[in-house]
């Protein structure tokens, strides 16, 4: 039964110290070790989340943003699709459905056309009517494709996607690939903002990163994706009166016109506005509170008011907490949360919803359970985990 | 990839599955002991997540082990186990080393809350019994756990009872034995051959807990039923049949004189739209087989501690417990690993319960 049984686990405590040199011993053989040539095998025991607060990774040449070279020669105008890029990226898209993974190649190729496509998107996308807004997905590529079941099927259905594709479910190579793929093919019905965890910092702890590794061997995906995940817009504002984000607001951010003025381009920073755009909570609590979650702000019913009243709004749309029906309420309905990975984590129990809003502004909540994978062996299955 | 399998289910999923578990459970004696392996493996699980928790210095924690515990070395006590462990058997020491390379914030900060909360429990009622009069702790279902280590060098007048699994008692017999400075600290004494370490100060039984009867034999001949008595079952109540525990739980509390009871378990959830606890009893049934018969029927607070009824008893969740932990202590978790939610931790943290059980009078 023991498929690891002899498993050479020799690096992880070998010389009996854990901590700081464990961790050290960790990073030398990610980044040290050539990362195109480290073959499959050797990849899951050199590798191991890296803390959050090890910045000086990003100072190393293989971490630094823009090192996987998808940006390096991007183009002045947006992206025009050939019949033989469409081909390709339905092929890619019909391939990336049945939950496989593109080549490392066929990766590098989509993200470079997919910041041909993003780099020309603005901070604050604009949005027309209609369109099914979508919280997390979190790696939960079942519940991805369930969610276009029950929402319809892009292009036919108008998606807007509000951040957090990866991390956490076993899937987010798969997810953010497809989402990806489907936004170059259909830039103008698909639109995918950032989350908090389309970040190199949150990866390397929630899991992304040790997937690309696995999947690929070396972290050279991982850098496409999260040089990548610099272009996503932050904010998408629908007919001009749902804005919508993944966090929430900002004490630095009064009007819509001021996240026009960010410079997006940029790992998600510590503090700023950028950063609370893609943090921040709503909370009972009225005025501004310190998060809990050590980034951001919360906000209070006061500010959502007025920040609706201020740029014209009939309401925020955002993603980022897990509530148990999928969406939730705050603020006398000013602000509206939607999560879109049932049973997160695969043991939380919550429902998913997505929120449809049609021609005349209706809105409408679709709610939605787990999907059921298709015929997989229970023996191979990972378990969440739990204290035992 | 293998490596990418979820377990996601729907409910009729899980039921039709339910179904065929139970008529398979009832199949033959070797379902029996493949059972047993299944819940002894668990410790595995259990030493992995305190291993990881060291890892990232959420354990030992200052101000609860260090300060209120004075527990010396824990840190050092855990890095020679797992040396001895690796010699023993490098298959356990590959599951539990391999447990390092993910450590979810979600994961540490839980196996820190009950690791500190019993910890803390267990020293406010020895010193509150003070040093002068005997007393002895029986861990059942112990597994690797070493906390017996720091808390008999700190307490001279106490005695450690270990009881797990055969299986899991001659493996952690060898690494006690096998690693000189922790046979020092336990003063063991030479086994015979196929004997388990022991010592005047320290016991390692093995049994069965669904066999009373051996259970209390062996008891028997190490305790003292006269003496204050502290009994701990940490994930351990959870792997038995509703009648089994609860046999266990009377025998023992009428058995000792003057006793206290230490619980850590899961709870189902009990309200109705509640799902944590089926899909944990779900994803645990596919994953590994592993059952969890009283998950459901315990399913809150209120019916967990009721099993130790009439005895005094007081019980929280784990979340509870999180909340009253003092801010210096949350800025230093926080500050080892970046936890991005809190959601999912009160969700999990809302499903483990400490409950505390007194009976006699000290």
């Amino acid at each position: 039964m023991d498929m690891d049984l002899d498993v050479p686990m020799h690096d992880a405590i070998e010389d009996q110290q854990l901590g700081p040199t464990l961790d050290e011993d960790r990073e030398s053989a990610n980044t040290g070790s050539g990362v195109e040539g480290t073959n499959t095998e050797s990849v899951g025991q050199a590798t191991g989340p890296l803390e959050i607060d090890e910045v000086e990774d990003l100072q190393d040449p293989d971490f630094k943003p823009g090192s996987s070279g998808i940006a390096d020669q991007k183009s002045s105008k947006p992206l025009e699709l050939t019949n033989s890029t469409i081909d390709q990226l339905d092929k890619w898209i019909e391939y990336l459905s049945k939950c496989q993974v593109l080549s490392e190649e066929e990766v590098a190729r989509l993200c470079k056309m997919a910041v041909d496509v993003l780099q020309f998107e603005e901070n604050v996308k604009p949005i027309n009517v209609p369109v099914t807004i979508c919280g997390d997905v979190h790696g939960q590529f079942h519940d991805l494709i369930e969610l276009f079941k029950i929402g319809g099927p892009c292009p036919d259905t108008n998606y807007l996607f509000m951040g957090d594709y990866v991390d956490r479910g076993y899937y987010s190579v798969e997810t953010v690939s497809l989402l990806v793929a489907m936004k170059v093919r259909y830039p103008r019905r698909i639109t995918i903002l950032r989350g908090n965890h389309e970040s190199r910092q949150i990866t390397q702890v929630y899991g992304f990163y040790d997937e690309c590794l696995r999947k690929y061997g070396s972290a050279s995906v991982w850098k496409m994706f999260t040089d990548l995940f610099d272009y996503f817009p932050i904010t998408a504002l629908v007919d001009n009166k749902i804005f919508c984000l993944h966090g929430g607001l900002s004490p630095m951010v009064e009007t819509v016109d001021q996240v026009r003025e960010l410079n997006r381009i940029q790992e998600v920073p510590h503090e700023g506005p950028m950063c609370d755009l893609l943090w921040s909570d709503p909370d009972d609590r009225g005025g501004w509170g310190i998060s809990p979650r050590g980034a951001g702000f919360t906000f209070g019913q006061d500010i959502s008011e007025q920040f609706n009243h201020t740029n014209d709004l009939s309401l925020i749309a955002r993603a980022h907490q897990l509530v148990m029906e999928g969406y939730a309420w705050s603020h006398q309905q000013s602000v509206v949360t939607i999560f879109s990975a049932p049973n997160y984590c695969y043991r939380c129990g919550n429902q998913a919803a997505i929120m449809e809003v049609d021609e005349n502004h209706n809105r409408q909540f679709l709610q939605y359970e787990p999907s059921i994978r298709p015929g997989e062996p229970t023996v191979s299955r990972k378990t969440p985990d739990y204290f035992l | 990839m293998s490596m990418g399998n979820n377990s996601d289910d729907n409910q009729e999923l899980f039921n039709s599955k339910y179904i065929l578990t139970d008529i398979c459970c009832w199949n033959s004696v070797q379902s029996v002991e493949s059972m047993e392996r299944i819940v002894q493996q668990t410790d595995y699980d259990a030493l992995s997540c305190r291993v990881s928790a060291i890892n990232k210095g959420y354990l030992p924690s200052p101000c609860y082990q260090l300060e209120k515990c004075k527990y010396l070395g824990y840190k050092e006590i855990h890095l020679e186990y797992l040396n001895g462990l690796r010699q023993v058997s490098r298959r356990i020491y590959g599951k539990v080393a391999k447990s390092l390379q993910s450590s979810y914030p979600v994961m540490n900060y839980g196996t820190y809350l009950r690791t500190v909360s019993i910890d803390t429990e267990l020293n406010g009622i020895l010193s509150k019994i003070g040093k002068e009069q005997r007393v002895q702790i029986i861990d059942l279902g112990s597994g690797s756990d070493l906390r017996m280590i720091p808390l008999l060098h700190n307490y001279p007048n106490l005695k450690f009872i270990d009881v797990d699994y055969a299986e899991s008692t001659k493996v952690k017999s060898k690494v006690l034995w096998g690693t000189p400075s922790l046979r020092e600290l336990l003063k063991l004494q030479e086994p015979q051959v196929d004997q388990l370490v022991r010592s005047d100060i320290y016991e390692l039984l093995s049994c069965d807990l669904n066999d009373l009867n051996e259970t209390c034999a062996k008891l028997d001949e190490v305790t003292d039923v006269n003496i204050p008595t502290i009994i701990i079952t940490e994930c351990v109540l959870c792997y038995m049949t509703q009648d089994t525990s609860q046999r266990l739980i009377d025998r023992l509390t009428n058995l000792y004189k003057i006793g206290y009871w230490i619980s850590y378990d899961p709870i189902g959830g009990a309200h109705e739209n509640d799902r944590f606890g089926t899909i944990m009893q779900a994803n645990l049934r596919d994953s590994r087989s592993l059952e969890m018969p009283t998950l459901m029927i315990f399913n809150s607070k209120e019916k967990y501690a009721d099993r130790f009824s009439p005895l005094e008893t007081s019980i929280q969740n784990m979340w509870e417990i999180f909340s009253r932990i003092p801010q210096d202590e949350i800025k230093r978790l926080k500050s080892l690993q970046f936890l991005d939610e809190l959601e999912e931790l009160k969700i999990m943290q809302t499903h483990y319960v400490f409950c505390k059980v007194h009976w006699g009078d000290v």
